[in-house]
């Protein structure tokens, strides 16, 4: 019991030190500074971020949206140099676009029969818009 | 003020109770005498405590400054209870205000005393802003118990936007039958040579052209073209911007409306305001240097504002949009529904020209690689969107971050020269 007393008697000792120190005047602590998010990104580059990453593993993704995008890309561009798509011989968009491109932006593109098969990678996009932007 | 004991409160008294719980079980009174200090400092604490009447008044040097100037802000703190007061306060911030000194701000305030402070407010961003109230944390003389609250009436800070200094602008294509600075296509009384004709009855004498009278043996005359104003309408998207820490779209698009809008009102045109976005807000054409004031306080309350609505130029009311209306379109090209608008004017035939605020310079691609491939691809279809309103006939100024305007509107000008014929159908 004795013991136990003397023990009390260092902690109380030692937590009056340290309060003492404590009532001493000190500086307050700074104001929290209200936390703000982020800022947003623009919703059309969120949908492409996405649409590359969908298109990926889905012909359907492709066609249905993938493709109305980049067509429209190869139709304005095309324009600047007085074609359009829909006349374009296919040797010519070949040459033009490369044949992976092409394949998907062409007129008259079938839609896809299987649905669960491969899509388009985003390393082969990366590779049709260097084509696209050569244009 | 709410109140409530002091941080160190609670361990006080947990260590006076520890002593005195401590001394009875063990029989030993001294660890009684070692905490009663503690209980006594809390217990005189807490009965000398008393809520604080705390008033405040903060007084700007003026109200109205450009963004990023100072302005020097007096906040006077006065104690109306008769006992002394711990106070740290500081105005109420938001991220649109910078506020130094940064930190807060303490003072011992004696009863019946009166604390008088300075602090420098700077925006950031053009707006109108509120500086105040206070945010006050008042504490007794023993610093056992606490109140907090806010304190003082907040104080309404405009701050204009740095403006543009144009000395290009776009000329319109046609013109109003008023005294202006831009050379009209009609013929009449003017500075502008326009045309040698022959004779007509009512012509007077000092238009006369002597020289082509005396090559063409009958009287010519000169045709002049006069000077007339026209009536401008900056389209201001507030549907979507881009934003960096350093600002955003919106931010430069008010820069380039407020701009645009002193220039025009210099050369006498009526100059008109359309905000459009989720709120639809617009202020009609006007002549002069109130008209200019009045767009900048309307340029001020301007902001982005979530909307699912679609809206097309139907809403906008007809006398907002003078027929033969140069509207300038200041936009982000961020949104399908203010690209729509703009396609929708051109159709019906105005004169439009769009002032693309690029958003690039404020967004970065993802840290992923698919990021980076959608990033290009969203430049590419940015470009393609540009070359289909270059196709309707519509002059596209692109404006890049932190680069003068002046130059983007002389490629458009050069534009609608070459696609005059196209625009005038």
């Amino acid at each position: 019991m004795r013991l136990l007393a003397e023990i009390v008697l260092v902690v109380l000792a030692g937590a009056g030190l340290s309060m003492c120190v404590a009532l001493l005047p000190s500086p307050l602590p700074a104001p929290r500074r209200p936390q703000t998010a982020g800022p947003p990104r623009p919703g059309q580059l969120e949908a492409l971020e996405r649409l590359v990453i969908t298109a990926a593993g889905n012909p359907v993704q492709v066609h249905a949206y993938l493709r109305p995008r980049l067509m429209e890309i190869a139709s304005r561009r095309l324009a600047a140099r007085g074609q359009t798509l829909e006349r374009l011989p296919d040797a010519r968009g070949r040459e033009l676009f490369g044949d992976r491109l092409w394949d998907i932006i062409r007129p008259g593109r079938p839609f896809p029969e299987q649905r669960d098969g491969p899509g388009v990678r985003y390393e082969d996009l990366s590779a049709m818009l260097e084509a696209l932007e050569r244009l | 003020m709410r109140g409530s004991l002091a941080s160190r409160t609670p361990g006080l008294l947990a260590l006076a109770a520890t002593g005195v719980v401590a001394g009875l079980a063990s029989g030993h009174p001294e660890l009684v005498l070692l905490a009663a200090p503690f209980l006594v400092f809390a217990g005189a604490g807490l009965a000398l405590a008393s809520e604080p009447r705390l008033s405040a008044h903060i007084a700007l040097e003026r109200t109205r400054l450009l963004e990023g100037e100072a302005v020097k802000t007096t906040v006077t703190v006065s104690n109306q209870a008769p006992r002394a007061v711990w106070l740290e306060f500081a105005p109420a911030r938001s991220a649109q205000l910078g506020i130094e000194p940064s930190g807060a701000v303490a003072v011992r305030l004696a009863g019946g005393g009166e604390a008088e402070l300075e602090f420098v407010v700077r925006p950031r961003r053009w707006g109108a802003h509120r500086v105040g109230p206070l945010l006050v944390r008042a504490r007794d003389p023993l610093g056992v118990a606490t109140w907090e609250g806010r304190i003082g009436v907040p104080v309404d800070l405009r701050a204009f936007p740095r403006e543009q200094r144009l000395r290009e602008l776009v000329v319109p294509l046609r013109t109003q039958p008023a005294l202006g600075a831009h050379v009209a296509r009609a013929r009449g009384e003017g500075i502008e040579f326009a045309d040698v004709r022959p004779f007509r009855v009512g012509d007077r004498v000092r238009r006369v052209n002597w020289r082509a009278t005396a090559r063409r043996g009958s009287l010519q005359v000169n045709d002049r073209h006069p000077e007339h104003s026209s009536d401008v309408v900056l389209l201001l998207d507030t549907y979507e911007e881009a934003r960096d820490q350093a600002g955003g779209t919106l931010d430069s698009a008010v820069r380039a409306a407020a701009g645009l809008a002193r220039a025009h009102l210099a050369r006498r045109d009526r100059v008109g305001v359309v905000d459009f976005g989720g709120t639809l807000q617009w202020l009609e054409p006007a002549f002069g240097t109130t008209q200019a004031y009045r767009i900048v306080d309307a340029l001020l309350a301007s902001d982005i504002a979530f909307s699912y609505a679609w809206r097309d130029v139907e809403g906008i009311p007809l006398r907002v949009l003078p027929p033969g209306a140069l509207i300038l379109a200041i936009t982000p090209l961020l949104d399908d529904r203010s690209i729509g608008l703009i396609i929708d004017l051109r159709r019906r035939g105005c004169d439009l020209t769009v002032v693309e605020v690029s958003p690039l310079g404020h967004v970065s691609p993802g840290p992923s690689s698919s990021d980076a491939v959608a990033y290009r691809f969203w430049r590419l279809e940015r470009e393609a969107r540009r070359a289909q309103l270059q196709a309707l006939g519509i002059g596209v100024a692109v404006w890049e971050h932190d680069v003068m305007l002046g130059p983007a509107l002389e490629g458009v000008n050069a534009f609608r020269r070459s696609a005059r014929h196209g625009l005038l159908a």
